[in-house]
């Protein structure tokens, strides 16, 4: 009987099959490299990838710009910031979609590789707790989240929250911290924050586009905002970061939206206003190369997770053509009266590159070439 | 025309190469994987596998340490430790519902339903094995995560005071036994396919004669059937296992993807190799020191290594129940 060696020949060459993938790594994107880029005729194929927050507004962007250059053929996917940083810079995709600027060390080992802002974005928290108003607007700290990530603070009646809320009756139910599992400028913008506000997390977890959740029984990861998005909704007592251009699919689904504390101590929801302001007392210390954080910024009314959406494109790219359809889409995403426009920008949240920004992000954009 | 002997010799060389190329691709993505690996092995040493922390390191820092003579981001420290458990324990509460399930099926299916409705009840097992795992994936954290969290979970608590292990807090619903559930709905398929093709092609002769004797059907699979299909249908389960093992999709909708701590009850979240692999992929490769990508080609070879290791010993089974049987032909 060889039925059971054939079987486990199966066996051995199935399993193979989920374990190679840690051996594609280098394989994939060689493969990927060959048929992107490829043009026929006159019609030029960009490849756009990452970012999930940015990802809707390429959706509203697309149909738009065939408009304004028909020959050009658009592909966005949302990804995770990530994999937007890492496809642009091995050249699979000729723009990656980042909220969060590359680090210096990563320049380094991809040199050519600029971050050019598109617009500003903010980023909320949410939470579903059973029980609580969806009128009420929950107050919380930077220090308190990173307290509720680090597992010091467990239930959502715990005094240091139930002090800020007073009047909310809040359960004695356990806190179900969300994070993001796949690398993401969400969790850059977030990690950020709670870098800047509490002591502990500055020492130990840090910032970065993925990092090392502290142990806190019951969390969860999930994938891409629309992942967040999900499991908050499927999880009662628990609580996200959510970027703004998912703002209004989380409040369809009934979650909470919270109030935020800012440096100057006042709780602030993230709209036009309080986004414009923390700008405002911000965009001015923007260096050359982009690459700065809008986090907690300074002022009365400014909101305080805001950040810049990067586009991160090669300087070189595999011929004149395609680069100089990568440049006129970026000059048209960044125009006022193109991608810029109102009507893009209030569907999801976001506000305008700043009238002092477009120079610098013009002076990159002119840096991509053939 | 080609003559007979070539067309015979092209025969036997393509023969040949095809009936060699699985172990050449074994060795091959073994030898790949085990290089890429090594810088890992070299930085972590033998806590990579009992380690619970997992952390690429701070990707925004400028200064990468150097441990061991291998350079990595600061903070960077690899455990695996939950991803091993999670992948184990996934997989045998797939194979606890999974087994009973698929072998009574399969039994049902060639005794006792009539061929015109196992006809229909086959192609849909069948069909069954063809779905995509994205598919399970998204059942599992829409449909069956609420239904775990609301309703099995807080009945299966009741069974806390025999086996703290079911006890509450049950949780969200996603986690280890609802990463369970959707293993052995997918691997079900899997193992009721093979095992009624073998328990079909076993002789009829036999089975009337033992009926002929007064035997019930119970009676008859117990001491004809099955002894002479064991062995395959333990082939069958340890495919299956294979399949579960290594599923990654569907695991890493519905796991919760546990970091860093490792599951204290059946509800827990959790996480497996194959879903990290997936997970932080992504992130591992913005990693300036790359020491992150070899540390999840550590985890695939230590995922190869388990495989083989339960087919090994799913080998060694089936001799030692050989032995003591004695009588299979």
């Amino acid at each position: 009987m060889n039925n059971f060696k054939k079987v486990s020949l199966m066996t051995i060459s199935t399993l193979i099959g989920a374990s190679a993938l840690g051996a594609s790594v280098s394989i994939v994107p060689a493969f990927a490299k060959s048929h992107v880029a490829h043009r026929s005729a006159s019609v030029v194929k960009l490849q756009e990838t990452g970012s999930t927050l940015l990802f809707p507004l390429f959706q509203l962007w697309v149909p738009a710009y065939k408009k304004v250059a028909p020959s050009v053929q658009i592909t966005p996917s949302g990804t995770g910031s990530g994999t937007g940083i890492q496809q642009a810079s091995d050249g699979t995709v000729q723009i990656g979609a980042s909220d969060a600027y590359m680090s210096a060390a990563q320049l380094q080992t991809t040199p050519g590789i600029l971050n050019i802002p598109l617009a500003i974005s903010a980023q909320q928290v949410m939470y579903h707790i059973p029980g609580v108003s969806k009128k009420v607007h929950l107050k919380l700290t930077g220090n308190i989240l990173a307290q509720i990530y680090t597992g010091k603070i467990r239930y959502w009646n715990d005094p240091q929250i139930a002090k800020l809320n007073k009047g909310v009756k809040l359960p004695h139910n356990a806190i179900v911290p969300i994070h993001r599992q796949d690398a993401s400028g969400d969790t850059f913008l977030f990690t950020q924050f709670l870098t800047d506000t509490n002591a502990n997390w500055s020492q130990t977890v840090q910032y970065g586009t993925s990092v090392s959740w502290p142990s806190v029984p019951g969390a969860l990861g999930a994938q891409g905002n629309q992942g967040v998005v999900q499991t908050a909704v499927n999880t009662p007592n628990s609580v996200a970061y959510v970027g703004i251009s998912w703002l209004d699919q989380g409040l369809q689904h009934g979650l909470g939206e919270a109030m935020l504390q800012n440096k100057a101590g006042k709780f602030l929801l993230p709209n036009n206003n309080t986004i414009k302001s923390a700008a405002g007392a911000m965009i001015g210390k923007t260096p050359k190369d982009e690459r700065i954080s809008l986090i907690y910024a300074p002022g009365k009314n400014s909101y305080p997770i805001i950040n810049y959406e990067y586009a991160i494109v090669n300087q070189k790219q595999a011929n004149p053509a395609t680069a100089n359809a990568v440049k006129k889409l970026l000059d048209w995403a960044i125009s006022p009266s193109g991608g810029n426009k109102a009507v893009f920008m209030q569907k999801v949240h976001f506000l305008p590159l700043p009238a002092s920004i477009q120079p610098l992000s013009k002076a990159q954009i002119n840096k991509i070439h053939g | 025309m080609l003559n007979a002997r070539i067309r015979s010799r092209i025969f036997q060389v393509a023969a040949g190469i095809a009936a060699v190329s699985p172990l050449l691709v074994l060795l091959f993505v073994a030898g790949v994987l085990v290089m890429d690996a090594w810088p890992a092995f070299k930085f972590q040493g033998f806590s990579f596998f009992t380690g619970i922390t997992w952390n690429m390191g701070n990707m925004y820092a400028s200064n990468p340490i150097v441990h061991n003579g291998v350079e990595g981001a600061p903070g960077a420290t690899f455990g695996i430790l939950p991803f091993i458990v999670g992948t184990i324990g996934s997989s045998l509460i797939a194979m606890m519902i999974a087994v009973p399930i698929s072998l009574l099926s399969a039994f049902a299916l060639v005794y006792k339903i009539p061929p015109r409705y196992a006809r229909w009840i086959s192609s849909a097992v069948e069909l069954l094995a063809g779905i995509p795992s994205v598919v399970f994936g998204l059942w599992g954290m829409v449909v069956l995560a609420p239904i775990v969290a609301n309703q099995i979970g807080p009945w299966l608590t009741h069974f806390g005071k025999v086996l703290p292990f079911l006890a509450g807090p049950v949780g969200s619903g996603f986690g280890l036994l609802t990463s369970g559930i959707v293993l052995a709905v997918m691997v079900i398929p899997i193992i009721t396919a093979t095992s009624r093709d073998l328990i079909a092609q076993v002789p009829k002769l036999p089975i009337e004669g033992a009926q002929a004797l007064g035997m019930t059907t119970f009676e008859s699979i117990r001491h004809i059937t099955f002894p002479m299909v064991r062995r395959g249908v333990i082939g069958a389960i340890i495919l299956g296992w294979g399949r579960a093992l290594g599923e990654t999709m569907a695991v890493l909708m519905v796991s919760g993807n546990a970091t860093n701590y490792l599951p204290t009850n059946l509800y827990s979240p959790i996480s497996t190799m194959a879903s990290t692999v997936a997970a932080l992929l992504d992130g591992a490769l913005t990693d300036f020191s790359k020491l992150s990508i070899h540390a999840l080609a550590l985890i695939a070879v230590t995922l190869l290594v388990i495989t083989m290791i339960t087919n090994l010993l799913a080998r060694l089974l089936v001799q030692l129940g050989r032995r003591d049987v004695g009588t299979e032909a």
